[in-house]
């Protein structure tokens, strides 16, 4: 017998972890504001790399190094993002997977994971070609902007959720 | 007049409420807020981490700081603007709630952290380690971060007090 998404969700909404969420007043701010800074943490440290791939320069000239330096603030703000964003999914699991500008989210940082992939399998395996050069390449400025693009998306749809999801609870 | 009375007068503005019935504006105006945050603490980080010795030092501070401050400077200016139009489309939320104002006084104190700890650092005469406050810099820096991290926090609470 097929499992319906739906039926997960709903299995996800009546966990117990889920429902602590929901009957504790103060767990839902606390984990958002969790949330709030990782994503500021994840488009601020993540817009500098872009930046500096569209050829803006950065507090360093070489752009491998600047991307050693950053990400892995971005990952682990990322990392604190993914697990507080699934705590928040859960507390009102069906009604997030209904909700449009939810899905618009998910599909966004989607766009973002490919962006980045396809910049590490082409742009970034040449870096040492570019790396101390103010200007990278075209396929390097793409990705970048790309990258900008989709994560303002993220934040956008993600506070719009707050002003369209039903009922709470 | 109390916050109050500020707060009512303003709630029956015109412009406070032509900014609640045209429903898409309070979403936008906190989307550019949230954007500006997330560009002062993505500054404010590489400059701090740099400051307390933990990021890229192996460039100077001053060029770190050169690089990030203009932007800090920017981000406040369109946190400042988009955060009163937020005040004006619904003064109840905040001008009565004590988070907005302790919001307010970590805003103050951090920009005054910011001016007299990272401003002087632009001029290349300066030298952080020869400096007054040399010894305060790292934990200064570790303040100022956490500063603008309780800041975000104060920001998403307002909603909730």
């Amino acid at each position: 017998m097929p499992v319906s998404l739906d039926s997960v969700f709903q299995a996800l909404y009546e966990s117990s972890i889920a429902q602590t969420i929901r009957q504790n007043d103060s767990a839902f701010p606390w984990i958002e504001s969790l949330h709030v800074l990782a994503i500021t943490l994840v488009f601020g440290t993540i817009s500098i790399v872009d930046l500096r791939l569209m050829g803006y320069p950065s507090h360093r000239r070489g752009a491998r190094q600047l991307i050693i330096d950053l990400l892995p603030f971005t990952w682990g703000a990322f990392g604190l993002a993914v697990v507080t964003g699934s705590l928040l999914f859960i507390s009102n699991a069906v009604a997030y997977s209904h909700n449009a500008q939810f899905q618009y989210k998910m599909l966004a940082m989607v766009a973002a994971g490919i962006n980045m992939a396809i910049f590490h399998l082409t742009a970034y395996r040449r870096i040492g070609d570019w790396d101390d050069v103010r200007s990278p390449p075209l396929s390097a400025k793409l990705a970048g902007f790309s990258s900008l693009v989709f994560w303002v998306l993220v934040i956008c749809f993600g506070r719009w959720i707050g002003f369209t999801i039903s009922a709470f609870f | 007049m109390s916050h109050q009375g500020v707060g009512d007068w303003l709630y029956d503005t015109q412009i406070s409420t032509t900014l609640r019935d045209v429903d898409w504006v309070i979403p936008s105006v906190q989307c550019v807020h949230i954007l500006a945050i997330a560009v002062l603490i993505g500054s404010a980080l590489v400059t701090d981490l740099r400051l307390a010795g933990v990021l890229a030092t192996d460039e100077n501070p001053a060029t770190v700081v050169r690089r990030y401050l203009p932007w800090m400077w920017r981000a406040l200016v369109v946190l400042l603007l988009t955060g009163t139009v937020l005040i004006v489309a619904e003064p109840a939320r905040t001008l009565a709630n004590t988070v907005f104002w302790s919001k307010m006084a970590l805003v103050l104190i951090a920009f005054v952290l910011t001016l007299l700890f990272r401003k002087p650092i632009l001029n290349p005469q300066f030298r952080v380690e020869h400096s007054a406050w040399a010894a305060a810099a790292k934990p200064l820096a570790w303040v100022s971060l956490f500063i603008w991290v309780a800041i975000i926090f104060c920001g998403r609470w307002i909603a909730y007090t």
